[in-house]
């Protein structure tokens, strides 16, 4: 039930102090926080490297900007509502399409503007944002999400997160949605944590609860056949945004758009710690790896040549 | 890195050392106690003057017991309606000193308390200081004296000398001792004439005036003794007797040739002494006793604030306590509480109910508040008009609890009061928007977590030992505040760890 601390650093395992007092404190210094943890910053930010985002069509401020919601949506392609500085999903409001006057949710239902105004106003008084305090809604363009990834989860769409130390990524992995997880991605309650193979992109295991499985335990799916495709473009996307936040300890997700590629969702800058489980491996045996490459200069692509060569199962 | 590591080593090593640097001193040097049972006997002590007015206004001096190394007297208080007291400093010395606001007559009596402590395990290794000796012009009485001395044994111990040449003196076949106590006036009465002869059989001597502190007497005059040097030890010796007497319930009033009492404006005076003696708790009178050296270490202890401040002031000590504990179980063992500081509000509320009814009492609050504010939520509330909606939610549950148990006959149910209104309403908004988002377990792990944090500081916070340290030694908070850092900058495995990686484990 209980296993030794020798035992775990021996794994390589990394643990919550470790990733908050020598990765965390250590390479994310807090005043680099807001250009992560606000939405809003890291889309301009990324769009100044040019890296690749779903396109931001608009901010809500103020309620005047509310009333004003109607006449800009008018020749809208589709779009999401996201509030800057929500997290866990809530808050998000995804409109695939329209059907007359109404705006049609992925699900099929129809909402008319006052309820799409409601929303936004619901963002910027706060609703969705860390204790309370007033936020910014975005309205950036939808993911047309690709359909590689169907039948791997319960429900949405899975999105990759790439762990990336030092302009390096080290470790990727998926969350994929069950019904036990009641759709949301979390591992913690039930969702598949998917490892992936930083060298191919490939599945390397799966786990539910703490236990290895090798199918969907709701669509069936055989877990081994996810590839990510395009998957280099996956781990230089991350990987340039070292350059762009200068965080040493950083997690990007990115989901797979059918035409545009790869598009980075969000950066987190506390990256959580269930990707060894995922791929049930520890990462400081990666960290080393990436420590020895300390004074030498590379370019995100040859950080990412050398990480595919590098972590590879 | 390096030089921020080494300036954390050396910030935790300043504390620690500043921290129970202190602690030791205050425990060895100003004999504040570690533990709390640890009494004190402290005398209190009533002088009571009294004369005739002279219908004119009157002054009264008396002089006052010193501060010695043993011996400590704290708290003096003077009771006399009609007269200004204060206390005045004459070469060195203490006076009290009353003056009457007008003139007086007939009978006065004016009252002085003070409370007297010996210092632990100190016993005093100091004669009192000696005024300057008296020179005697009468040749046949030197002669006298330097023929008494001769006679006697020169062997023994220094006790056993003492003793002796006061046998000798009120031997009354000895000669030179009749002659010499005859003429005691000369010497300034028998007990200096006692302090002579020592001094001149080179025996280290002073004459004292005191007080016996027995456990309750009335009415007791300043006696005078005799105080000779034994190593690092003093003898006290009753020259009437000529007896060792037991130096550490003798207290001494005054040491000069001076007299205690002074009336101006008055007839007929006199001064008889009370005392009682009480048990204190050791640090209670350390406090005291050190307040009156002026130790900054002791003034920095909750006990020199006035006695209604000092149990908000406990309270406060405690809760860096409550800190230390979250700390622990966050960063070493793992547990998430809902609310980083909430169990230390929570264990500060059970210090009022007791564990059991405090536990009983949260659990029913926040469980019908959870039930009632599932109904906010499809309102879509934004956070302030909801908190506060929660907020009337607890005061209901608080009127109902109230009311219920009160009419059932359970008082423990108005204790629900004790609970901070606004804590619970946090924890009853946080805990719904879990269940909302993550589901009933995680609401269970946190305030399962929470509940078993709070339990776990109401333990320690109610330690009789931890209490009397935090309170008697607050400069502990140091080394507190060092194993925090310590905890802070620790990078290895929490236990919960142990149990959530098992699986990745292979060789088991
Ligand atoms: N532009 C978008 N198009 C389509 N789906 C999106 C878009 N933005 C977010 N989502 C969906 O919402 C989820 C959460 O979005 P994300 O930006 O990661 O916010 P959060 O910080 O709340 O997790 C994503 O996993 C994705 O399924
Ligand atoms: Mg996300």
């Amino acid at each position: 039930m209980f296993t030794t601390p020798s035992k775990l650093r021996k794994a390589g395992i990394v643990g919550m102090n470790w990733r908050n007092v020598r990765m965390i404190a250590q390479y994310n210094p807090r005043r680099l926080y807001p250009q992560v943890d606000d939405k809003l910053k890291t889309k301009l930010l990324l769009a100044k490297a040019n890296l690749s985002a779903p396109e931001l069509l608009g901010v809500v401020k103020t309620q005047g900007n509310v009333r004003e919601l109607e006449e800009f949506l008018a020749d809208c392609g589709p779009f999401v509502i996201k509030p800057a500085n929500g997290s866990g999903g809530k808050g998000i409001l995804v409109i695939a399409g329209r059907d007359g006057g109404k705006f049609v949710k992925p699900s099929g239902s129809g909402i008319d503007i006052a309820e799409v105004r409601k929303h936004a106003s619901s963002i910027i008084s706060g609703l969705y944002s860390l204790g309370g305090r007033s936020d910014v809604a975005m309205i950036e363009e939808m993911v047309q999400f690709s359909d590689a990834f169907d039948g791997f989860s319960f429900q949405g769409v899975p999105d990759i997160r790439i762990i990336v130390y030092k302009g390096y990524p080290v470790m990727a992995m998926t969350r994929l949605s069950t019904r036990a997880s009641d759709g949301k991605a979390n591992l913690h309650q039930g969702a598949v944590g998917l490892g992936i193979d930083i060298g191919t992109g490939r599945a390397l295991k799966a786990v539910q609860n703490g236990r290895p499985l090798t199918h969907h335990p709701d669509t069936g799916k055989e877990l081994a056949t996810f590839d990510v495709p395009q998957w280099n473009d996956f781990v230089l996307q991350a990987s340039m945004c070292y350059e762009i936040t200068t965080m040493g300890y950083l997690g990007v997700d990115l989901v797979l758009d059918k035409e545009k590629g790869p598009q980075i969702l969000e950066l987190n800058a506390r990256p959580g710690l269930a990707i060894q489980i995922a791929n049930d491996m520890g990462l400081l045996p990666r960290f080393e790896v990436v420590d020895a490459q300390d004074g030498i200069e590379r370019t995100a692509a040859e950080r990412t040549v050398f990480a595919r060569q590098q972590f590879v199962a | 890195m390096s030089t921020k590591q080494l300036q954390l080593k050396v910030i935790v090593l300043v504390l620690l050392v500043l921290g129970i640097g202190s602690v030791w001193y205050k425990n060895q040097v100003l004999g504040f106690s570690l533990t709390p049972e640890k009494q004190e006997t402290v005398w209190t002590v009533e002088s009571k003057i009294t004369f005739d007015g002279d219908n004119a206004p009157a002054e009264v001096v008396l002089s006052m017991p010193e501060n010695r190394k043993d011996m400590v007297v704290m708290d003096v208080r003077n009771i006399a309606p009609g007269y200004r007291f204060n206390f005045v400093n004459r070469d060195g010395e203490r006076y009290g000193v009353w003056k009457s606001n007008g003139p007086v007559q007939g009978r006065q009596e004016l009252f002085l308390r003070g409370t007297v402590y010996r210092r632990n395990g100190n016993s005093g290794n100091n004669v009192s200081p000696v005024p300057q000796e008296i020179v005697v012009d009468n040749e046949s009485l030197r002669k006298a004296a330097v023929d008494f001395v001769a006679s006697l044994d020169r062997s023994g111990s220094i006790r056993q000398r003492a003793v002796h040449l006061l046998q000798a003196l009120t031997n009354p076949v000895n000669q030179d001792a009749v002659y010499l106590l005859k003429e005691a006036k000369v010497f300034g009465g028998k007990i200096k004439l006692a302090r002579y002869l020592m001094r001149k059989a080179g025996l280290q001597a002073s004459s004292v005036r005191g007080l016996f502190l027995g456990e309750r007497s009335r009415k007791q005059k300043l006696k005078g003794y005799i105080e000779v040097a034994d190593g690092d030890k003093v003898l006290l010796l009753n020259p009437r007797s000529a007896e060792v007497e037991d130096a550490d319930k003798f207290l001494v009033w005054q040491y000069n040739d001076k007299p205690v009492l002074e009336v101006i404006g008055g007839s007929n005076s006199s001064v008889t002494f009370s005392t009682l003696s009480s048990k204190i708790l050791a640090s209670r009178a350390a406090v005291a006793a050190g307040k009156h050296s002026g130790n900054f270490l002791v003034d920095f202890s909750i006990y020199s604030l006035p006695v209604s401040e000092q149990n908000a002031f406990k309270l406060l000590l405690l809760i860096p306590i409550g800190a230390l504990v979250i700390v622990i179980l966050r960063n070493l063992v793992g547990i998430s509480t809902s609310g980083t500081f909430m169990p230390i509000l929570i264990a500060l509320v059970f210090l009022h109910t007791t564990l059991l009814i405090g536990l009983a009492l949260f659990l029913v609050v926040v469980s019908v508040g959870l039930i009632l504010r599932s109904y906010l939520s499809h309102l879509n509330l934004l956070l302030v008009p909801r908190i506060s909606a929660v907020l009337v939610f607890v005061i209901f549950i608080y009127v109902a609890i109230a009311v219920i148990s009160h009419k059932i006959g359970l008082s423990a149910g108005l204790q629900i009061t004790f609970f901070p209104m606004i804590i619970i309403s946090w924890t009853i908004e946080r805990m719904s928007v879990l269940w909302e988002e993550e589901g009933p377990k995680d609401v269970l792990v946190q305030g399962g977590g929470s509940l078993l944090s709070a339990s776990l500081i109401y333990l320690v916070m109610q330690n009789r030992y931890v209490g009397h340290i935090a309170y008697s030694f607050p400069e502990i908070l140091l080394v507190l505040l060092a194993i925090i850092i310590i905890i802070g900058s620790y990078s290895g495995y929490r236990l919960t760890e142990l149990y959530r990686f098992e699986p990745m484990i292979k060789d088991k």
